[in-house]
């Protein structure tokens, strides 16, 4: 051993004691937000409140648009397109075989969730919730199962968990406006109003001719723009939600 | 006579004193770095987990694609995790379980039948129902370090029967009865050292290979074979075997792979196998332990005869040892190998997604955080759609290969599922396994006519003013812009069309309305509905910006379209939906969030006139190749010359952005339709999506119109169409063309006729 290395591992061994580093401190960062406990939704923390059955009314009123009742002002007769609109049906969807569709009005599509849902439905997540799904919305299979679990980690705290298995159901469901409704609640939940009144409005564009389904939305958005102070918007919501039944 | 002996007796004191010291430091190194956290562990990178459930939409072939790069071994009667066993078309497997955010996803034997390109059933192998599993998710890639050494960390209670006796018999066989060193070893090891001159013998014990790798440098000396073997004997005072034998598997250094050096038996079992190391059988453990003695002479994918003949030595030891039946040994001397190919799905790397990651991942964390931590990042990676993609491109450039100056083209490609906002698959060069330029998010081009969806948005939002059936001149003319230039826009085919509906000019993609269109609405409000579509980059509100002359990235184009095929929800493109800790702990989650830019209305007609692009404007050469029941939107955009090539489109639940170009803004073969186009239908192809089905919003109505004159009409008509209108803009309602009458449509229509001659 060269002599050299004497005074050096001694050194060393002096050195390396006082610097021992410490590993494994990553910072632990949380995106969501901080959870208000004043703002936790009902009670029953359940999929929805049950909303008093009521035969659907009539159906409900167009949207006011900025824009609406507005006359278009077609140029005049004369006119001749260089080329006629093509006939195959613009209609969005299945395409329909030929070009004409005798029905004037095409229905909305209710509930075309990307995945086939099994015709038997199995019913209502638990009793033990408190509250129920109306008939119209029983729920079944994946979505039902991830609602559930979302569900039990809500009710323990775990809101993060709660949203993760929310976005699972998202995808695996997409189209389904319940699994909105929840994701709405439970940023609702986690304190912010503002992604909740989001994710009621996109529910709501998903929600054609589910009246009951529409109310609570329309509920939550209510509550959402509460809470961000805009009292006036509340006001209108709360009254879409009463038109909605 | 006495100095010398006093001196002697001096010098050896102090010698004494010296070793103590130095074996006081050696034992203060060896707990030091034991006790601690003794390896740095890169960030590992997953893909999206595979869900499985009843209706969902999955090809067996695509399920099995997967199962394969999950390394699922095929048997007969699939029997304990990884193991899976096809029949018909019903597939058993046990899956292997695995932490994610949400929880711990159970390992659990399962059965799926699929019919046609569904999941038919999804059930317990004892036949009551599953709701939902979820396979484990396949590992990407690793976030390394310049210097990098790689690792999947194992616990010793996890290791395949015969790997630790295996190892023993081979390696050391008085592991458990030494202290550290092996006497007889060392004696071996010095008599060969001084004959020999050099020292080269091996058969140090376990203990030593572990203090050399551990703790030393590679130096071949006497000196640090003394200060290995007083390590090793420290290190055997302070921890016991089996903490001893478990930092030996995970230390052990058993391949290289490009720069990545491998170490550890866990991430070994992966490299070569494709499979978790619990699950190895006899003939791949006796593979492994053969490997350590010269990973590189072994090495089974490059040298397969030596690590073939290695492997069987292992074995016959074994059964001199008798830790294996002769029956046993001669079985496992009968499997092959068992060593994956690479360049199949697990090998694969992705590097444009993976780049994506990181930038993600570096907004957040330190680099430090990112090559140490063992971080496990959670992402939405599809690598059923990436392989999709990739083909997409290698196929459509090898079918155009004759056109003059196509291999200079490169490409990228952003895949992304609009209802979620998550990336599925990204190119970022023509070899999508070349990790360099990463086009998708790096290559800024103009993207021609994939802005005048914002266009004619813009238009549509008024709808006092505008509808599908308005008309638009698409006559010749031009503009002074602000910098006094004179601006002439022309199509494509340099003539002009007369007058059109609206919605034309955005399906056979007209310069001349849509400037037109453009103007009248304004350049600036265009822009800002570029803005609200979700485009951040700013560009000057000049004329020929509505004709895309302002640059974007493929990945920007995606978040555009995003918004259009979302209902008019933006979302923020993500890429990564968790990390958890190194333990499993839950540390960041990237949350969905959606922000509603446009009235679901007028993206209802923008997606209507989408359509018509690809039915029947600059996009229909798509259903050469797809069914015409499968709705589609998109748009083609070619910039000037053809320099870039560029199509952007969507069903329900894909949606994806293809550019084609050269690097040096050179000119190509290419439109948009003739290039970018072929490589999207032929994606969509492979990818089977879901027909476009956007819930019709409250106030849309439906109205049947001339298709000559754009005139309201009625559905008993000839020569009627139905064209959405948002409510109030639709055109009056034309009388009924009854059966016996045909009243004022047909004399309309004979008037436009006589008209028109």
């Amino acid at each position: 051993m060269n002599k050299w290395l004497i005074p050096a591992v001694t050194a060393v061994a002096l050195l390396s004691g006082c610097s021992t580093v410490q590993r494994g401190s990553i910072p632990v960062v949380d995106s969501g937000s901080a959870v208000s406990n004043s703002e936790r939704i009902q009670a029953n923390g359940g999929f929805r409140q049950t909303t008093v059955k009521r035969p659907a009314q009539a159906q409900t009123q167009a949207i006011p648009q900025g824009d609406t009742g507005v006359v278009v002002m077609v140029p005049g007769g004369g006119a001749v397109a260089s080329a006629p609109i093509s006939t195959s049906p613009i209609t969005p969807g299945p395409i329909t075989p030929g070009p004409i569709d005798t029905s004037p009005v095409q229905s909305a599509p209710i509930n075309q969730g990307s995945y086939n849902m099994p015709s038997t439905p199995s019913g209502i997540p638990s009793a033990s919730t408190g509250g129920g799904l109306s008939a119209d919305e029983q729920l079944d299979g994946p979505v039902l199962a991830l609602l559930t679990t979302a569900q039990q980690q809500q009710a323990g705290g775990d809101l993060n968990g709660a949203s993760s298995s929310l976005e699972r159901a998202q995808r695996v469901a997409p189209r389904e406006p319940q699994v909105l409704y929840r994701l709405a609640q439970v940023r609702m939940a986690q304190g912010d109003a503002a992604q909740a009144e989001q994710f009621a409005r996109r529910g709501l564009t998903m929600a054609n001719g589910r009246p009951d389904l529409q109310a609570s939305l329309w509920g939550l958005i209510a509550q959402a723009r509460e809470k961000q102070g805009d009292s006036a918007g509340a006001a209108l919501a709360r009254q879409k939600a009463k038109v909605s039944l | 006579m006495r100095p010398w002996l006093g001196w002697a007796l001096k010098l050896s004191l102090v010698g004494l004193v010296v070793l103590a010291g130095f074996a006081v430091y050696l034992d203060a190194i060896v707990q030091e770095k034991f006790s601690g956290k003794r390896w740095t562990i890169p960030a590992k990178v997953y893909a999206r987990p595979l869900e499985l459930f009843t209706g969902q939409k999955l090809s067996k072939e695509d399920f099995l694609t997967e199962l394969d790069a999950l390394g699922y071994r095929r048997e007969s009667v699939s029997n304990g995790p990884g193991a899976a066993s096809v029949n018909g078309n019903t597939v058993d497997l046990n899956t292997r379980g695995f932490q994610f955010y949400e929880g711990m996803e159970k390992a659990q034997p399962v059965r799926v039948r699929f019919s046609g390109d569904y999941v038919a059933e999804l059930s317990a192998t004892n036949g009551s129902k599953l709701s939902v599993v979820r396979l484990e998710p396949l590992m990407i890639g690793g976030i390394y370090p310049k210097n990098l050494e790689d690792r999947i960390l194992i616990k010793i209670d996890q290791v395949p029967p015969y790997l630790l006796e295996t190892l023993v018999a081979v390696e050391d066989r008085d592991f458990y009865s030494h202290w550290g060193v092996s006497p007889k070893s060392i004696m071996r090891a010095l008599y060969v050292n001084t004959s020999g001159g050099r020292m080269t013998q091996g058969g140090s014990t376990l203990t030593q290979q572990l203090v050399k790798n551990f703790y030393l440098t590679s130096e071949r000396s006497l000196s640090r074979k003394l200060t290995e073997a007083m390590m090793a004997m420290l290190l055997e005072l302070h921890y016991d075997k089996r903490e001893i034998l478990e930092a030996y598997l995970n230390e052990v250094f058993v391949g290289q792979d490009g720069q990545r050096a491998v170490h550890g038996f866990g991430l070994a079992s992966q490299f070569f196998f494709g499979q978790p190391l619990s699950e190895l059988k006899l003939h791949q453990v006796a593979l492994l332990v053969g490997m350590v003695k010269g990973p590189s002479y072994y090495n089974p994918r490059r040298n397969p005869e030596r690590a073939l003949e290695r492997r069987n030595l292992v074995l016959d030891v074994l059964e001199q040892q008798g830790v294996a039946t002769a029956e046993q040994v001669a079985a496992a001397k009968k499997m092959p190998l068992g060593v994956t190919t690479r360049g199949k799905l697990a090998d694969s790397s992705f590097p444009g997604f993976i780049d994506l990651v990181k930038r993600q991942l570096r907004q957040d964390y330190r680099d430090e955080d990112l090559t140490e931590e063992g971080l496990r990042i959670f992402t939405s990676f599809d690598p059923i759609l990436q392989m999709k993609a990739e083909a997409s491109v290698n196929d459509t450039f090898k079918r155009l290969s004759g056109r003059k100056g196509a291999d200079e083209v490169e490409a990228a490609m952003v895949v992304t599922n609009p209802e979620t906002g998550e990336v599925q698959a990204m190119i970022g060069s023509r070899q999508a396994s070349f990790a360099g330029f990463n086009r998708a998010l790096d290559a800024v081009r103009p993207i021609g006519s994939l802005i005048k969806p914002a266009v004619y948005l813009t238009a549509l939002e008024k709808p006092s003013q505008y509808t599908l059936t308005s008309w638009l001149s698409d006559d010749a003319f031009s503009v002074k812009g602000a910098d006094g230039q004179v601006w002439k826009p022309q199509n494509y085919d340099r003539r002009s069309h007369g007058t059109v509906f609206l919605y034309q000019g955005l399906a056979h993609s007209y310069n001349l309305s849509t400037a037109r269109l453009g103007l009248a609405v304004g350049v600036p409000n265009v822009l800002k509905t570029l803005a609200r579509l979700g485009v951040t980059r700013e560009f000057p509100a000049f004329p020929s910006m509505l004709l895309g002359a302002g640059g974007l990235t493929p990945i920007e184009v995606a978040t555009m379209y995003q918004t259009l095929a979302n209902g008019g929800f933006n979302t923020p493109m993500r890429g990564i939906r968790s990390v958890l800790t190194a333990e499993g702990e839950p540390l960041k989650r990237y949350p969905f969030q959606i922000e509603q830019r446009f009235d679901p209305a007028s993206i209802y007609l923008i997606q209507s006139a989408m359509q018509r692009v690809m039915r029947e404007g600059t996009g229909s050469s798509v259903y050469n190749v797809l069914p015409k029941t499968l709705t589609l939107a998109g748009k083609t955009g070619t910039s000037n010359d053809s320099r870039d090539s560029w199509f952007a489109g969507f069903s329900q639940d894909l949606l994806a952005v293809v550019w084609l170009g050269r690097d040096d803004n050179g000119k190509t073969p290419f439109t948009g339709a003739t290039g970018a186009l072929q490589v999207w239908s032929s994606f969509m192809r492979k990818a089977d999506p879901l027909p476009l089905d956007m819930p019709q919003p409250d106030n849309i109505v439906q109205a049947w119109v001339d298709s000559r004159t754009g005139q309201g009409s009625d559905a008993s008509c000839p020569g009627v169409v139905q064209m959405p209108y948002i409510r109030g803009s639709e055109p009056p309602p034309g009388a009924a063309c009854g059966g016996e009458s045909p009243a004022s449509g047909e004399t309309v229509m004979d008037w436009v006729k006589g008209w028109m001659n």
